[in-house]
């Protein structure tokens, strides 16, 4: 009924973390497979825009001013020995990349210097390159390219289902071979996790990916791992709101707006003004409080003038560099000639964008599980309560190299471990072909999806957040009985049903540590509780499996050794 | 209430069915994308309609699908009433709109199309604009499904797909290859005598990169 495979290490995702720890972990000498919900380089490695940044490009630029950065950026509840190795190691995420046959824009010598860098948001000096026109389409050829020439097996359009552990250490996989229809169980020493974040929990008002379920948080946390700072989500502030099918699309950054861009409440009053010098969350934050109060538009969105721009030379720059990136053709797609020239306001709403939260790993990128690792966004604490611009394509690549080694090295001399539960899960995993129930899964993801905006979204409060945790309950109950047919090539139901467990489990803990974090910190906005409170919360927010129900515990940060 | 009505080729919708034409309408509001009504299908009239998407704009090319014959991708083209909605031609269909991608990975392995060379800071170079262009091959297989050779799915042409990975690697002043020797050996001389016709939505001229290779 299944089929049976087995590793030293089992590398979850498709992605540039996935694909880079799992390279890594090959060229350790250790057999690799690989299973990716997407084809493999796709997911939001993809869809971003291909800027990286690292330090030291700049003579006056150090790892010291990167790190302060980072825990600045991230109000400093950010692990700080993850932060540390993230701004020692960021300069090699190029390295590697290049390795794999990308390419980053030179300077007119031909090499990378201070000329060509862009200073993104968060940052206090310029050290951000970028890769147009190919930009993240680029970084994903570049990462089938690599994972071809190495001698990983891969299965594409795999979805893992359920994480096999003895009770100490984790020990294989049951996942879902769309295309064919057939149960997969995968045997390996050890296990890495780089399944990127949990966007589409707020669907169609995020930007990721249509994979970024949060499936790697729930198997994760299935499995016995710790989770910190869930509720850390960021939301970017400037999103489409229209047409259907482009809601929650990221136009992009606060800089747009340029030096002279507003931001318009429904009825044209001006609510924000120098917007190109706040952060994401800052101006994510303002909306928020405006949208909640009903002040948007009939779109459910604000408006950003950007016409003020056009009476100044500078702002007329603006235009043509941002025409020249290609960042105006969505809006032109979306809103028309007018909108795209900045003669008439756009539409724009927070869009879920990023999870700063995760998997909580040590400096080897392992979890609380023995054997089980992160990398990427699948892991949290790097960037605490706010990721900086263009800092998560480096994240991705130092600390996929970590996990690849470390999962490695640690399979060297193991022994394969036995799966006696597989075959439960195979057969509970078969079980949902054809499953004759009521309501189909995609209509409960759905129902999880407007939940989340309305009441786990960019504002929070505690008698909504209950609301939510109800109400994601009788979801779970009417998971029970769900509807999928029979058909076994492309069954696209069976996906939906298994990201559905996924996508409720995650938002359980996601509202529970909401609900946890009674002050507004970097993304997270209480309305209750509008202060940031450094006395009681300068902590973090850790969940676990306890006998099938979430525990909660705060940690202090750890300081700077 | 006015509503948009068109037609997807449906495939094993049980299996081992032959494609059959079925017709569905979506409520006509402002801008309907194509991939707008595929999703409103799917989660309104048929759970089990099958299609890929990643992205929702431009980026991914996994939602490349043929409208009235023609190749475009679902997420940036306007449905229109009466259109027909299939799946990309000359490739194997998996079922309903999802053709069977395995071999576009499995080939860059077997072909050997890939970066051979290192990352090397000592080196100073730009890349050519055509080169940085052609990274940006959204791999929606378009041309593929356009073109005239590869539709008679001969083993002895890899495909216009393939052509375009060698040309950017031919590019790449790091790259060790002779990828030029690779895609002849892989039915480039067949190209030589095309009319053309294959079709790239992402602005790449496919046919003049071959073109530039045979010279």
């Amino acid at each position: 009924m299944s089929s049976h495979y087995t590793c030293d290490v089992l590398c979850i995702g498709g992605g540039g973390a996935a694909v880079t720890a799992a390279i890594k972990a090959d060229s350790c000498g250790a057999s690799v497979i690989l299973v990716s919900k997407e084809p493999l380089g796709y997911g939001d490695t993809r869809m971003s825009m291909g800027m990286l940044a690292y330090p030291r490009i700049d003579k006056n630029d150090g790892t010291e001013a990167f790190l302060q950065d980072l825990l600045a950026g991230g109000e400093n509840i950010n692990d700080p020995k993850l932060a540390g190795i993230m701004a020692e190691k960021a300069s090699e995420a190029r390295t590697i990349l290049e390795g794999f046959g990308h390419f980053y824009q030179r300077d007119a010598s031909g090499k990378i210097s201070v000329e060509i860098t862009h200073r993104t948001g968060g940052h206090s000096l310029p050290r951000t390159i970028g890769c147009p026109p190919s930009n993240g389409v680029g970084i994903g050829n570049s990462l089938r390219a690599a994972a071809a020439k190495s001698g990983l097996k891969i299965f594409e359009e795999t979805v893992a289902y359920k994480l096999l552990t003895d009770g100490k250490r984790a020990t294989g996989a049951v996942c879902f071979d769309l295309v064919s229809g057939q149960v997969l169980v995968v045997t390996a020493k050890t296990i890495i996790i780089a399944t990127g974040g949990a966007g589409w929990l707020y669907y169609p008002h995020t930007s990721c990916s249509a994979g970024a379920t949060g499936d790697g948080y729930s198997l994760a946390y299935e499995a016995g791992a710790e989770l910190t700072d869930m509720e850390q989500i960021q939301f970017a502030p400037f999103a489409l709101t229209h047409p259907s099918s482009m809601i929650g699309l990221c136009i992009s950054d606060p800089a747009i707006a340029g030096p002279a861009g507003v931001l318009k409440d429904g009825s044209g009053q001006i609510i924000l003004e120098n917007i190109n010098t706040r952060t994401r969350a800052e101006v994510a934050r303002v909306m928020a409080t405006h949208l909640k109060k009903n002040e948007g538009s009939a779109y459910g969105g604000l408006l950003l003038d950007l016409s003020p721009n056009l009476k100044s030379d500078a702002g007329r720059k603006q235009w043509d560099r941002r025409n020249m990136l290609g960042q105006l053709s969505m809006v032109r797609a979306a809103y028309g000639e007018r909108a795209y020239r900045w003669e008439e306001p756009w539409d724009v709403a927070p869009t879920a964008h990023y999870n700063m939260g995760g998997i909580k790993v040590n400096a080897e990128a392992e979890s609380a599980v023995h054997g089980l690792y992160a990398a990427g966004q699948a892991m949290g604490g790097v960037f605490g309560a706010n990721r900086l611009g263009a800092a998560s394509l480096a994240e991705i690549f130092v600390f996929g190299e970590i996990a690849g080694a470390a999962a490695a090295g640690r399979a060297r001399g193991m022994s394969m471990p036995g799966t006696p539960e597989a075959d439960a899960a195979a057969c509970q995993l078969a079980g949902l072909i054809g499953r004759r129930g009521s309501t189909p899964p995609l209509v409960l993801k759905r129902k999880l999806q407007k939940i989340m905006w309305e009441k786990a979204g960019i504002s929070r409060e505690e008698s909504t957040l209950r609301e939510a945790l109800s109400e994601i309950n009788a979801i779970r109950q009417e998971s029970e009985d769900i509807r999928i047919s029979s058909v076994k090539a492309y069954n696209r139901e069976v996906i939906h049903a298994i990201e559905l467990k996924h996508m409720l489990l995650c938002a359980e803990l996601i509202i529970i540590s909401s609900l946890t974090r009674r002050e507004t910190r970097g993304a997270h906005l209480r309305l209750d509780y509008p202060e940031r409170n450094d006395v009681d919360w300068r902590c973090n927010v850790i969940v676990k499996n306890k006998d099938g129900k979430p525990e909660i515990r705060t940690e202090a940060v750890d300081a700077i050794s | 209430m006015k509503t948009i009505e068109f037609e997807i080729l449906r495939s094993r919708i049980e299996e081992e069915q032959e494609p059959v034409w079925r017709g569905y309408a979506v409520p006509g509001v402002d801008k309907t994308t194509i991939l707008g009504a595929l999703l409103y299908v799917q989660e309104h009239v048929d759970p089990s309609l099958a299609f890929r998407y990643g992205c929702r704009y431009k980026c991914c090319g996994l939602c490349a699908v043929e409208a009235d014959g023609r190749p475009c991708l679902a997420c940036h083209t306007y449905l229109r009433d009466g259109m027909r909605i299939a799946p990309l031609s000359n490739l194997p269909v998996v079922r309903d709109l999802v053709t069977d991608r395995s071999a576009l990975f499995s080939k860059l392995r077997k072909y050997e199309i890939y970066f051979d060379g290192a990352a090397d800071d000592n080196m100073h170079f730009r890349e050519s604009e055509t080169g940085a262009r052609l990274r940006a091959c959204t791999e929606c297989l378009a041309c593929m499904a356009t073109c005239p050779e590869y539709g008679k799915g001969q083993d002895d042409f890899a495909g216009p797909f393939f052509f375009v990975k060698l040309a950017q690697l031919d590019l790449d002043p790091r790259d060790q290859g002779n990828r030029i020797q690779q895609a002849k050996k892989l039915g480039l001389e067949k190209c030589r005598d095309c009319a053309g016709g294959c079709r790239c939505l992402n602005g790449i001229d496919v046919f003049r990169t071959i073109r530039s290779m045979l010279k």
